[in-house]
């Protein structure tokens, strides 16, 4: 017999919920953010997000609603943006709006079944960092461990699934699809949707900490396993400064040197060697130390390269031959094969003149120069390579790889600017290159 | 399926007495004693509701599971109806004291405080979901005492003077506006719109209706400092 009762409860709640049934928009968060009282901007300055808090209100009323999403994915995508403003603009990306402490404990009881202060020892309810989509919180645990408890803003999955369908409506409908054809938007959505998901971050950190334990210089946090869940993810304490502190005590020229090459040997070792890499060069991402070491956190945005992918890249690394020859441009299309494209000869010349310009200045391929230091203070390099990458756009070079192997190569190139680093490039790539992944394509490694 | 109402003329004044207030404020060990049933039959009818649903309980099952006398649960509680509007009137209670007794939420903003209060509320009614979609439907009757009786009446201006007290102590509101002296009896009419939403919301851990408290509190508060809409 049915129940009379649930039923018309369940007609009367279906009901509601067609009209209070909508998860809002990630975008819509950021807005509101706009709108916010001058008090609360106040507050928000005053919070750990503050510099991006500043960046955010004047963004905003620059580039308010549909058009700012727009423009993060052409700048991500483009390089039109300075490289400064673009990572900023990749921090405003991973922006949620604060939570108050009354929200962290409720989303925190939500995942964990139980509030803060009867999981933990102790709880910090003052976030010291942002998260991807969240915010982060210190916390000792009750067998006495530091760690960084890691609570994302709720409802934030579907906020970016509906954005999504939203920017797919209007992509369709406009010439903007031409740019961003259906497998970038799906690169592009996939990477976002994997930064909202902690269990995914979790598997990332699990298989970053050993595979990168070789190298010696860098510490990854470890996952407490038992104290996550879903929107919660606790992590051990990484040690570090932040790039501006480090640069502020005045680090001597053979320690930023001695950084700069562990950062460009981490990309390396990650692209050339794992086949996977840290896809989120946001500054606040790399923690620094006197000793030279490095710590790495924030692994929501990682990218895995297929083995046809990475031995290709090998092969063209430090390629000893001439560029602009037939063997060279051969290896390039082949590339785009494995991707089931065709290399149109416009976007052909423009890979070889990058390969040419940038690569063969700044990674010389002649052993003989492998001691040669490239100095990263020339902001020429930084600039170089903005204006190959646009070069390479408006060439329509846009593999889905790209996105995020430019994104972190810019990154790098940043922060070695920044710590005006001099850097023992192609001898770098060259001992990457022995490192794993080895195949017949691979004839740098005889070079 | 018939539905067996609990109804007897000679306790009404009693009961109807007795249901008004939820806590023994009258003190004694006699009235601790008829907390302490009070309690038992609350927690009996909850757990029914809960398994049975509202509408299929009875007063005998009731009393059979708080293992009392049918007529004893009519001297504390005239209908099940009674009973259900007695557990609201705790939830308000527990929401008011846990706002109230948590000492950080002093200096917190409007918005805060009142997301404390209504996940403080959903919070308590959380174990009986489903015994509230049932009271919630039930309460659309014109006959319903739920929403239409004195008990009702004197929950609902208890919940709308202390969300009115919420907004008088906040410096960042300014006194006297046509919207502030609205927003109290607004509240209300947007926490049953809350609940609804709660009833309904399937994500993990209700993440929805946390994000749809926190941004419509945010900007509901933001338009009260502002003074208009």
């Amino acid at each position: 017999m049915p129940r009379r009762g649930e039923s018309a409860a369940r007609r009367a709640l279906q009901m509601a919920s067609m009209t209070a049934g909508v998860t809002g928009s990630y975008l819509g968060y950021l807005v509101q953010r706009a709108f916010l009282s001058e008090k609360g901007r106040e507050e928000k300055l005053r919070s750990t997000h503050a510099k991006a808090g500043r960046r955010i209100v004047t963004d905003l009323q620059e580039l308010r609603g549909p058009a700012m999403k727009l423009g993060q994915l052409f700048s991500v995508q483009s390089g039109i943006l300075p490289d400064e403003a673009l990572a900023e603009l990749g921090s405003l990306q991973r922006e949620a709006p604060g939570m108050h402490p009354s929200l962290v404990r409720a989303q925190f009881r939500g995942a964990m079944g139980a509030p803060p202060e009867r999981v933990f020892r102790s709880f910090d309810e003052t976030p010291f960092a942002a998260a991807s989509l969240g915010q982060v919180h210190r916390a000792v645990t009750r067998d006495g461990e530091t760690v960084a408890v890691k609570i994302q803003y709720p409802g934030i999955t579907d906020a970016v699934k509906n954005d999504f369908s939203w920017f797919r409506a209007v992509a369709t409908a406009s010439q903007i699809k031409r740019y961003f054809p259906e497998s970038l938007i799906a690169e592009l959505e996939q990477h976002i949707m994997a930064e909202t998901d902690y269990v995914a971050e979790a598997r990332n950190i699990d298989f970053f900490g050993p595979s990168l334990a070789p190298l010696g210089f860098v510490d990854v946090p470890r996952v407490r396993h038992d104290l996550s869940r879903g929107t919660v993810l606790t992590l051990s304490m990484v040690r570090g400064d932040s790039i501006e502190v480090f640069l502020a005590s005045r680090p001597s020229q053979r320690t930023r040197d001695l950084v700069g090459e562990r950062l460009l040997e981490l990309f390396y070792f990650q692209v050339l060697g794992l086949g996977a890499f840290h896809a989120d060069p946001h500054w606040g991402n790399y923690l620094f130390r006197s000793d030279g070491t490095v710590g790495l956190v924030d692994f929501g945005c990682v990218r895995h390269l297929s083995p046809a992918f990475v031995d290709n890249l090998r092969s063209v690394f430090l390629y000893p031959g001439p560029r602009d020859s037939a063997p060279f441009r051969a290896l390039l299309s082949k590339r785009y094969a494995l991707a089931g494209q065709r290399l149109a000869p416009k976007t052909q010349s423009a890979l070889v003149r990058m390969a040419t310009e940038f690569y063969g200045t700044v990674y010389p391929p002649d052993v003989e120069r492998d001691q040669e230091r490239v100095d990263f203070g020339d902001a020429s390099i930084v600039r170089l390579y903005a204006r190959e990458s646009q070069n390479l756009l408006r060439a329509k070079a846009t593999l889905p790889e790209y996105v995020f192997l430019g994104r972190t190569e810019s990154g790098l190139y940043n922060t070695l600017h920044r710590l005006q680093a001099r850097v023992r490039t192609s001898a770098i790539v060259r001992r990457c290159l022995r490192v794993g992944g080895a195949t017949a394509e691979s004839g740098v490694r005889r070079a | 399926m018939p539905v067996r109402r609990a109804k007897t003329g000679s306790t009404r004044k009693t009961s109807a007495r007795a249901a008004k207030r939820p806590a023994a404020r009258r003190g004694g060990k006699r009235a601790e004693q008829k907390e302490a049933v009070r309690k038992r039959i609350v927690d009996a009818a909850l757990a029914l509701f809960q398994t049975r649903g509202f509408d299929q309980t009875t007063t005998r099952q009731i009393a059979q599971k708080a293992k009392l006398a049918e007529g004893t649960i009519f001297n504390y509680f005239e209908t099940k109806e009674d009973i259900a509007l007695y557990f609201l009137q705790l939830e308000v209670d527990h929401a008011i004291a846990t706002v109230r007794g948590t000492p950080r939420l002093r200096r917190a903003p409007l918005e805060e405080k009142l997301f404390a209060l209504v996940e403080a509320q959903l919070e308590f009614l959380a174990p009986h979901e489903k015994f509230i979609g049932a009271a919630f439907v039930h309460a659309l009757r014109p006959t319903s005492k739920i929403a239409f009786s004195m008990q009702a009446l004197d929950l609902r201006n208890r919940y709308i003077a202390f969300v009115h007290e919420l907004i008088q102590e906040s410096e960042s509101v300014p006194p006297g506006s046509l919207l502030t002296w609205a927003a109290p009896s607004a509240f209300w009419i947007y926490y049953l719109g809350v609940l609804l939403y709660w009833l309904n919301d399937v994500s993990s851990g209700k993440q929805h209706t946390l994000a749809l408290l926190d941004r419509s509190l945010k900007l509901g508060v933001a338009m009260l400092r502002k003074g208009s809409l």
